[in-house]
Order: structure tokens, then sequence, then C-alpha cells
């Protein structure tokens, strides 16, 4: 009896071992909810660009291309797509050469390295809302500790978040605050891969700082390099916390990046079609980046 | 007998050793001052927060502020939920990761590498975009407002998908074979065999996802309505308005700040090494 059992079980084993089939099972974990969430949903979205639905009535229609002509034609899709940029490139290279910096530093002889390190990365730990709040804090026009700065040094005191001109460089320091460390531990582990043979090398033939870190460091970590401006691309292209808790995409529309007039169409004036539209440009945006990005690594970046 | 050029020379490298070191401690210092103005700030007056000049340090700490906080909102049950939640994600993670990297290393079947680009193709995905539909679809699962919609929208980690992929490609082929020859199913190989050599890279990416979860805020935002379910996030954010966003309550919002970020800070401080393991390993090729 326990032996028929068994070699039933052995049975229906036998048949897992069959590759296809296991594959399959082990796979549908992982499948169903990338399926249901992410791959499904990205389709679903291109689908609802084409509609009108404000997503609470049953019933819409079909609305062809409409809505991308009308976010073409809209000035305001303009300014959010500057915005879009700014943002992008303020947050992305100064995290990306600051990163480098901070790693090159790092290199040196430098007391407890680790606990430097540790401190450097923990920004990116931390929750960015509630790290935002406190900037805003700092930030604070009349009584925040910046201006306070400021003042004392007899530099002009700024009105930082309620003015349109100074809400994006508030929001993209905060940004470049939280990902400078995540870049930096990156670029140390680049640069631990470095022999240090290439560099006595470059010493002995009497090369200055600047011609090694142009001729050696630059072009042993350009993967790093793209990696990280790819990812912090993407990265910034999804920003919300920082900007959500600090201006809402003000003052007058200064800081409301594509996302931001994505969350704000979708679920302030609940036009998913509208929403989807925007969503499927940002989605195109990135895609271009990203190829842009390894076309151009291809020229520069070396592969050891 | 030392040359002065060489004494020079000796001093020029102390110097500059001492000018390291000094800017990278500045450096350091300048990017936690955020959590050190927070702290400072949330144990001081209405009158000592508001003072202009700012005073750095309060004259007498004001630790009834976190007691005060702590009664204005449930940041315990914010806390738990936060937790919960993160924790249930990573475990569903640790499965749906070994599994699939197992099948995607280990197995052979048609569409494999396809499969595995479309995967990672979605890791370069902004991943907001998929919000509104993943919206409609939790509110026709009945799963808005539930732990569950939380949950299983983010079941997966490509990331970690990637990071497993990559230690499950260096498990020594002899073991694999040795362990097939003595009959041992695909199950048992996966469990016996990769995930105990390959913990290292489970705890890095479920520390760090852990992480993520925690500070997880648009799309929980979205997709929570009742305050018994808000995450921390959420509940801080709730907190920050009520408490008048623009000044109102300062000291009580940088407590409420404080106890939002403490527990994670603990938590990176002892585990540091494995996010920085995870992060800088991520396998790049250079």
């Amino acid at each position: 009896m326990a032996d028929n059992i068994k070699s039933n079980k052995l049975s229906i084993w036998d048949k897992m071992k069959n590759e296809k089939v296991t594959a399959f099972f082990f796979c549908l974990p992982a499948l169903i909810p990338l399926i249901v969430f992410w791959i499904g949903p990205m389709i679903f979205a291109f689908y609802l660009s084409l509609t009108n639905w404000d997503l609470m009535m049953p019933v819409y229609d079909m609305v062809g291309l409409e809505n991308y002509r009308q976010l073409f034609s809209d000035p305001r899709f303009y300014d959010t797509l500057w915005n879009t940029l700014y943002f992008t490139v303020g947050s992305v290279v100064p995290a990306v050469i600051g990163g480098l910096l901070l790693a090159i530093l790092l290199q040196g002889k430098i007391i407890a390295k680790t606990f430097h390190r540790t401190l450097l990365f923990s920004p990116w730990v931390t929750p960015l809302v509630a790290m935002a709040i406190v900037w805003s804090w700092l930030f604070n026009p009349r009584r925040g500790l910046i201006n306070f700065i400021l003042g004392s040094l007899n530099l002009p005191v700024l009105p930082w978040a309620s003015s349109s001109t100074w809400a994006m460089p508030v929001v993209i320091i905060v940004s470049v605050w939280r990902t400078l460390g995540w870049a930096m531990v990156f670029y140390l582990v680049a640069l631990d891969k470095i022999p240090d043979t290439i560099y006595d090398a470059a010493k002995i033939d009497g090369a200055t700082f600047w011609k090694k870190l142009r001729y050696i460091t630059l072009p042993l970590v350009s993967p790093t390099t793209l990696f990280l401006s790819v990812v912090l691309t993407v990265e910034a292209l999804r920003a919300f916390d920082q900007i959500d808790i600090i201006t809402q995409g003000g003052p007058a529309g200064a800081t409301r990046t594509l996302l931001y007039h994505y969350y704000q169409s979708a679920f302030q004036r609940f036009n998913a079609g509208e929403a989807a539209t925007i969503g499927i440009i940002i989605l195109l945006i990135s895609g271009v980046f990203a190829i842009a990005q390894f076309i151009i690594s291809k020229k520069y970046v070396h592969y050891q | 007998m030392e040359s002065g050029q060489n004494k020079r020379y000796r001093l020029k490298d102390k110097i500059s050793k001492i000018t390291l070191n000094l800017s990278v401690a500045v450096i350091s210092v300048l990017m936690v001052f955020p959590f050190l103005w927070m702290f400072t700030s949330a144990l001081k007056t209405h009158d000592e927060i508001r003072a202009f000049p700012p005073s750095i340090l309060p004259a007498s700490p004001q630790w009834g502020n976190f007691l005060e906080t702590w009664q204005a909102a449930p940041f315990n049950l914010y806390i738990f939920n936060s937790f919960f939640t993160a924790t249930a994600i990573v475990a569903l993670h640790v499965i749906t990761t070994a599994f699939f990297a197992y099948a995607i290393t280990q197995l052979t079947f048609r569409f494999r590498n396809l499969l595995f680009g479309i995967v990672m193709a979605t890791y370069m995905l902004p991943v907001p975009v998929t919000y509104v539909p993943s919206y409609i679809i939790l509110s026709r699962l009945g799963w808005l407002d539930t732990y569950q919609g939380i949950i299983f929208s983010n079941a997966v980690s490509v990331f970690a998908i990637f990071l497993a992929r990559q230690s499950f490609l260096q498990v020594p082929t002899e073991l694999v074979d040795a362990a097939k020859v003595d009959g041992a199913t695909h199950w048992t190989i996966l469990w016996k065999i990769f995930f105990p050599l390959t913990k290292p890279i489970f705890i890095t990416f479920g520390l760090i996802n852990f992480v993520l979860m925690y500070n997880n805020y648009l799309w929980p935002l979205l997709i929570i309505r009742s305050r018994e379910l808000y995450l921390i996030t959420i509940g801080l954010r709730q907190f920050f308005i009520e408490q008048g966003a623009y000044g109102v309550n300062w000291p009580l919002i940088m407590a409420a700040s404080t106890i939002v970020v403490t527990p994670l800070l603990i938590l990176f401080f002892i585990t540091q090494k494995w996010f920085v393991k995870g992060v800088g390993g991520s396998g790049i090729k250079g």
C-alpha cells in the first residue's frame, strides 16, 4: 500500500522531470503578477489612450488619436516637457559627476572609509516623503536654515519653492542629495576593479592627476557611467514624491513634470484617456533615451 | 639622512592627506545634516523652531513632542502596515525570483531567452505608466484599498530576478549533475542546492526591496483609502497636511518624520554591507 502511493508520487515527479512542464510551473509565479500588473497594463494603457474614459462611467467612446492631438496642441504640455527635461538633466548629470568625484575622493587614504561610505549612502535608504518634508523646512523662505545662512553670508535670500524660478532647483537639489551616494557606491566598485599597475605605469610616465582621470579612469568606468545615466534617467522620469511634497507641481506649473501631469490627469481630473496618453509618451521618451544612450555608448564605452 | 626635498615632499603628502580627510568629513556631515536638523528640530518648542536666527540645539529637549505626535496619529499602526506589507512582498519576491531564475538558468525550453529579454525590458519601464490600468485591474478584482492589493501588485521584482540569475549561473554544474544522478527533482535541486548557495543575494535584494517598499509612496497613495490601511509614507503625508503644511506645527512634523526615518536608518546601519554589495555588485561588466 505504502509502496503504491510512493510509486504513484514518483510517477508525478517523473512527469515533473519533463523540463518543459517544470519550466512552465516555475515561471508561473513570477509571470502571473508580471502579466497582470506590468505587461498587461502596458498594453491596456495604449488602448486607454485611444478612449475618452473618465474612470467612473461604464461607457466610453473610442476617440482614436484625439487625445494625442489635443495633448500636442496644448501649450501646457510643452511646458511639462521642458520641465521634465530640466529636471532630468538637472538631477542626473550632477549625481553622475558628483558620484564619481566622491568615489575618487574615497579611494584615497581616508580614515574610517566604511563609515563615510555608510553616511554618504544613507539618503538613498530613507523615505523620500519624510526627507522632502525636512528639506521643505530647510528651504522655508522665511524661517528656514538655508535662507538664514545665505542672509548671514550677505548673499541674496531666495523665495525657493514659492517662486517659479527657484522651485525646480529645490526639487533637483533634494533628488541629487538622495542619489549622490548611491551613484558613488557603483563607482567605488568600478574603481576597485581598475588594476593598480595601470596607475603605476602612468605615474612612471609622469602623468598628472587630470591626465590619469581623462585617459585611465574615465574610459575604464564608462560602463558604470552608462548604466547610471540610464537608470537615473528612468528614475528621474518617474520622480514623484519630492515634487508632491514640496511643490505639488507648482507654483504655476513650474515643477509639473510629465509624470506629475499624468498623476493629475488621472487622479485629480479623472481623465483616464489623457493620462494614458501621457503615460505612453513617457514610455516612448524613456525608450528613446535608453536606446540613444546605448548607441552613444557604442562609441565611448570601453568594456574590458 | 634625509634630503630637504624628500622632507618637503613628505610634508606636502601629509597636508594633502589632511585636506582629503577633512573634505570627505565635511561632505559626509553635509549629507547627513538633514537628518540631524530633523532630529534637533523635533526636540524644539514652537517658539524655538520659529526663532530667527535659528538655534542649533533646543534649550531643553522637548521629548514630549514625540508623545504628542504619537497621540495625534496612529504611527504604530502605520509602521505595522508598512512592515507587514513590505515583509509579505519580500517573501513573495524570494519565491517568484527563485523559481523564475532557476527556470531561466537551468531548464531548456522554447522562447527562454525571449522571455528573459521581455522580463528584463520591464526593468527599464517607467512603472507609473502602468498605474492607471493597474488601478482599474485592482478595482475589478475588488482589491482596491486592501492589503492583498498592495502585496500582489508588487509580487515580482525584476531587479531581484536579475541578481538571482547572475548568481545562479555561477553555481557549479558538477553539483547539479551529481544531484541529478542521485535522482533529485528540480524542486529539491533548487531549494537544497541553489538557494543555500546563493543566499547572500537573496538577503541583499530582500533588504533593498524591503526598503523600497517601506518608502513606496505614489502607488499606495492611489490605491489605499482607509486610514487603518495607511502605509507609513501615506500616514506621514496626511499628518503633514493636517498639521498645516505651511509651518503651523513644525516640531511635531519633524518628530513624525523622525519616527518614520529612524527604523530604516537603524536597519541600514546594521546591514549596510549587504546594501553596498547589492547596489555596487549588481553585475555591470567592466
